[in-house]
This record gives structure tokens, sequence and C-alpha cells, in this order.
């Protein structure tokens, strides 16, 4: 069994041209659709009827104390005009004593938004009640208890959710996508002979599926795996300190594919046929599985009860809840089995169909 | 050492293999000649325990191959018809891959790669990928890695097709070396009637997925003992006096061959006076008359009615 696994890595160092570019695309794809703008912050137009310009300046330069949005002046008109055309989703607008928002349409970040301007006004307005009521200036606050907040829950927002799920997503796509292609391997090598070289050598059939597959299997992980390591080094991309945690949905989500991959080889046999089916499987199931777009905005019942019956849905899942709300593995039990079962079902199925087919 | 007893495979509708009787015994060199199609890869595969028969037995030393196979799998190498390699890897990578499957291992193995790099005449190309290899070091590499374990039974697919004359020699000195000196046992299969005529104690013809003829060389030809080959070369293809050689009462068959026909008789008439007045009268003019002994193809062609190469 070894001797197969170890081969098969041989050959992998001598053509790994089909893995470095699939790593490749993925860090390209999350860097565009996630990184970029992760480190990009949003603008949030400001403006005031009853605040003189050098008020409302001041309070901008507060508001953006803090880099999660961007407070930029603006005046009622522009905004209003903006928000009317579509090209802003939302301004704020400060009053003496309160604050308004203009909501054009809905916003991944609103909610974010409120809640840190709500918090940042109730504070600066305590401050002037102190100032005003015992005539001083200059007040500071001081935290006498630091709160240390561990439920990330709260803090994080949806849009962050919505980002480290493209992050997840994609990266989860590209390494179906080079597991798959990578196993055409297997049959490739029941065309050229070599296969059947080995079924007639005194190694065992299972130790020859179990060299291969434990081959895949390992390559899968090491793929995804490196993926997470260079976004989070080189782009900066949080994805939490859990590792446990990970290495057990990497696990599983690689052990699903590769049994998803044994599955298209039982019913197709030709590297040819892969090479069409491959893309096709896998693109549909990202977009079913949530991988492109998060599943809420989809309401059609046939879809989301199809998107249900997607690897990549449970994985992404368990990996974002594992990131953003520390989930530990027995809240995880949920997405890992529905993952380890597919995987033995397609395994099963995958191989029966398989050995079926040769034996005709 | 190893026989079959009514091997038989159908697959879906075609009967690829049907009651196939075919022995070994330890040292021979045992041909299995066939044209395209007939059966001969699918028999393989059932003897080395690759594919499972519709019905019949594999036996090795009396017992059931496929129920015992890692006993036969072990004494048995078995060289695929196609080019059955990791092309884009070395022959030496090749090599030491398939000697650990065989369970080869250090010292031992790298001996045996080595051994088998100069049998094969590939030591100065080893590092090289095999996709690089010309069509006959392909095919030698194909065989090389077979030997390695130092197989008891050799069975070979065809493992000339499709090279140059001067390669081919090679290998089948190499084959013949490896049966007599070291006593290995061998299959080969092939439709170069030469091949086997050369390389074989004894042949089995094999046709439509069935032997229908079996015997040492000598006793195949003597099926065309009482009989022999007129070849006769015309100047200009004539269907006249094709058609009236095959009208003639002592004509057995008659075939068109390049620039003439091959007229198959029984021995001791004097036909060759009524091929030349058969001539005269269909206005042919013959450039040359030869008279053979029969070789397996033409045994083949008596049987079947077809040239192997058909
Ligand atoms: N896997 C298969 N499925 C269906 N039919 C098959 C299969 N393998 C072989 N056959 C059929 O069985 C018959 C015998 O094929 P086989 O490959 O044994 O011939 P062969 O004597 O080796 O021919 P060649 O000289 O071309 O190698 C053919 O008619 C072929 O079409
Ligand atoms: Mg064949």
């Amino acid at each position: 069994m070894w001797t197969v696994f170890k081969l098969q890595w041989l050959r992998l160092f001598k053509q790994p041209v089909l893995m470095v570019t699939f790593l490749g695309l993925t860090l390209l794809f999350v860097y565009f659709l996630a990184g970029a703008q992760g480190t990009q912050t949003i603008s949030v137009p400001t403006y005031s009827e009853e605040l003189t310009s050098e008020e409302l300046n001041e309070w901008i330069d507060r508001l953006n104390e803090e880099e999660t949005f961007l407070f930029v002046e603006s005046d009622y008109e522009t905004v209003y005009d903006n928000i009317r055309m579509n090209e802003t989703a939302f301004a704020l607008g400060l009053t003496q004593e309160n604050y308004e928002f203009l909501i054009g349409r809905e916003d991944m970040e609103i909610s974010t938004l409120i809640q840190y301007v709500d918090q940042i006004f109730v504070t600066e307005m305590r401050l002037q009640g102190v100032e005003t009521d015992f005539g001083l200036t200059g007040l500071e606050v001081t935290e006498f208890i630091e709160i240390e907040t561990r439920s990330h829950a709260a803090a994080v927002s949806s849009g962050d959710r919505y980002r480290l799920g493209i992050v997840v997503g994609m990266s989860l796509y590209f390494s179906v996508f080079s597991i798959l292609f990578l196993m055409i391997n297997l049959v490739e090598e029941k065309q050229t002979g070599t296969w059947n070289r080995l079924i007639f050598s005194p190694l065992t059939k299972t130790k020859i599926y179990l060299g291969q597959l434990t081959h895949y299997l390992l390559a899968g992980m090491i793929q995804i795996g490196l993926a997470f390591l260079i976004l989070r080094v080189l782009v900066g991309i949080d994805l939490g300190t859990n590792y446990l945690e990970m290495g057990v949905i990497i696990f599983s989500f690689v052990f699903a594919i590769v049994s998803l991959g044994m599955l298209l080889m039982g019913i197709v046999n030709t590297p040819q046929q892969l090479q069409v089916v491959i893309p096709i499987v896998t693109t549909s199931m990202a977009m079913l599985g949530g991988a492109f777009w998060p599943l809420e905005v989809v309401t059609n019942r046939l879809l989301l009860f199809l998107g249900d019956l997607m690897p990549i849905k449970y994985g992404m899942e368990a990996m974002v809840d594992t990131i953003v709300h520390d989930h530990t593995l027995s809240q995880l039990i949920v997405p890992l089995s529905a993952l380890i079962l597919m995987g033995i079902l397609f395994m099963g199925v995958g191989i029966n169909l398989m050995e079926r087919v040769s034996d005709n | 050492m190893l026989e079959t007893k009514d091997l038989t495979k159908v697959f879906k509708k075609t009967t690829a293999v049907n009651q196939v009787n075919i022995y070994l015994e330890k040292g021979e060199s045992v041909g299995l000649l066939g044209p395209n199609g007939a059966g001969k890869s699918t028999t393989i595969s059932m003897i080395s325990t690759l594919l499972p028969p519709t019905s019949g037995e594999v036996r090795f030393n009396g017992e059931d191959a496929l129920k015992h196979s890692q006993r036969l799998r072990k004494v048995m190498g078995v060289v695929p018809q196609e080019i059955a390699l990791y092309e884009e890897l070395s022959a030496y990578e090749n090599m030491r891959f398939f000697g650990k499957v065989y369970g080869l291992r250090g010292k031992e193995l790298e001996t045996r790669v080595q051994d088998v790099l100069e049998l094969i005449g590939l030591t100065d190309r080893k590092k090289d990928a095999i996709n690089t290899y010309s069509g006959g070091m392909k095919r030698r590499i194909n065989i090389g890695v077979t030997l390695l374990h130092e197989p008891e039974i050799l069975i070979m697919d065809e493992p000339t097709v499709g090279i140059d004359p001067q390669s081919r020699n090679y290998i089948l000195d190499m084959i013949r070396t490896l049966n007599r000196e070291k006593d290995i046992t061998v299959l080969y299969t092939s439709h170069y009637m030469e091949e086997v005529e050369k390389l074989c104690d004894r042949v089995y013809i094999m046709d439509h997925g069935e032997i229908i003829a079996s015997g040492t060389n000598e006793e195949l030809k003597s099926i065309l003992s009482n009989e022999e080959t007129i070849q006769i070369h015309v100047h200009t293809l004539s269907p006249a006096f094709r058609d009236t050689l095959s009208k003639h009462g002592s004509v057995r068959k008659v075939t068109e061959e390049g620039q003439g026909y091959k007229v198959i008789a029984p021995k001791g008439e004097d036909l060759l006076g009524e091929v030349f007045e058969l001539a005269k009268q269909t206005k042919t003019k013959i450039t040359g008359v030869a008279i053979q002994t029969p070789t397996l193809e033409d045994v083949f062609l008596h049987l079947t009615g077809r040239t192997l190469r058909d």
C-alpha cells in the first residue's frame, strides 16, 4: 500500500502543474473577491443641516478614530440624490443631539454601522453631559473594567461572515477541482494498463485502492491547508486558531470529495468524459452549496434542498462556524457526520460500480 | 503446471473465448497464434487472474488458480499488450516501483534493476522518462519490468507488436535465452507466425474464440503434409485464370497474393503442366512458379480460409 502511495507522490512531484495551478487560482480569486474587499473600508457619507462645518468635522474625526468605516463629509442634497440614484447605499445625518440614517437599500453592513455609531454617540453624549454638568473640559474615558469580549458572534458583522464564506467557499471549490482532476490518474491507470499490472501482482486490490485513496486524501488536505496558510500569512485573512477543529473538518471534507470522485469514476470511466463531467459537477455543487453566494439569498425550496446534499455546504458551514464562533468538535457534529456519511456512501457505491464495470 | 479447463468468457453478446483448453509444462515455450479479435488477450487475462471467466477454470499445479491467486501471482510475470508503464517516470523509477510491488527491497532490488536494465539494453537511458523513448525501447522496458522478480512463468501478449525487425529480433532472442537458459516457462501470443514458429515448442491456433488446432510446428504442418503450395506469379492478374484454376478438380484453394496466386493442392498430382495449359487458355502470362513447403500461415489459411492478418 505504501509503495503505491509513495509512487503517486513521485508522479505528482514530476507533474505538479495541476495542483499548483489550482492553488494559484484559489489565491487569485480569494484575493480579488474577498481579500481586496477586506482591506478596503466602507465609506459613509456624513452630512448635517444643523451643525457647523467645524462641528461636523469634529464628529467625523471622532467617528474615524476606529478604522471600521470611513466617514466622509457631504451635504444633504448630494447624499439624497446619490441614494435616489442608487449610488450610495446609506448615509449618516447628524443633528445637535441625535443622528439619523438615510438608507437606500438593504446592505450587509448596515447593522454593524448602526451599532458602531450608536456606541460612539452614547459615549460622547455622556461625556458632554458630564462636561456641562460639572463645567469641565477635555474629559477622557478611562475604562475601569476591561471586559474581554469572548462572544465573537456579536462582534462579527454579517459582512465579515459573507466575506469569510467566500474565502472558504473559493478555497474549497478549487480544492475540489484539483482533487477530482488529480483522481483522473486512477482512470488513466486503468486505461494504460498499469492498474492491471498491479492487479496481477501479489498486491491485493484493497491495498492498491488504499494506497491511491490515501494519496488523494492527503494531497487534498495539503492543498486546502496550504491555501489557508498562504491566505493567512500573505493576504492577512483571519482564519482563527482552532487548528484541531479545522484539521478535522478539512479531513472530513476531503474524504467526502475523494469518495465523490470514486462515485463519478464508477459512473463515467474515461478520462475524456471525466474532464467534462468534473467541472460541471464541481461548479454546480459550489453554486448549490453556497460557495459563490450566501444561501440566505436563495428562496427556491428545491435549490435549498439540493444544497443540503452538497458536501461543500457542510464544509463551509463547519469552517465558518469554527473560525467565527469558535465552535468545538462536539458542536460541529452535524456537518462533520454529514460529510463522513456522504463519504462512506459515495465510496461504497463508487467502488461497487467501478468493480462491476471492470468485471463485465 | 498451468492449464485451463473449458475456459469461456462471454461479454454481453460476444463469446470472446469459447471452451479453451490449453496447458503449459515447466520449461516449455508455447505459442498462442491467432488473428485480431481471436480472443488471445481475453484468454491471457483470465489465465493471469485479471478477468474472472464466465465458466471453466484455470489450474495452477492442480489448484484452482482463481481461489489461490496469490500463489500464481508471485511466480508469474505478465507482459501486457499495451505499454503499461508510468510514462512520465523514468525506466529506473518504474522498475524500482514494480520491483517493490513484488516485494523486492534494498540491495536485492537495486541489483535486479541493474541486471534487467543490462539485459534489455537500456542502462544508459535509464534516467529518461519513458515518454521520450522510441517504440522499440518502450517495448523492451515493458518486458523488463515483468522480469524483475524472476518469474517462473512468463506470459506475453504480443510483445513485439508494431516495432522494427531489429528490435523484434532483439526481443525474440532475449525471450529464447530466458526460456532455454533460465528454464522459464513461456506463453507467447502473437499474430506473426514467423515469431511463433521460431520461438515456440508448441503452438495453439486460435480463431473466433476457439482453439482450432494445436501441436508442435511439425505436427501442425503435417496437417498439410499431403498438400503443397504452388506460388504462381503472373504478369497481370486475371480473374478468368483464377476462376478456371479454382474450378480444377484437384485444386483445394486459390488465393490472390501480391502479383499472383497461391494454390493449395494435394501432393503428387502433376498440376504444373495443367497450370500452364490453363494460363494459355485464359491468355495469362506466367512470370514465375514456385513450389513451397507449408508454413503455419498456410496451416491457418487451410483451417480457416483466411490469412492471419486479414
Ligand atoms: N471488455 C470487453 N468488453 C466487450 N468485448 C470485449 C472486451 N474485451 C474484448 N472483447 C471482445 O472479445 C473479442 C476478443 O478480443 P481479444 O482482445 O481477446 O482479441 P485478441 O486475440 O487479443 O486480438 P488482438 O490481436 O487484436 O489483440 C473481440 O471481439 C473483442 O471485441
Ligand atoms: Mg490482444
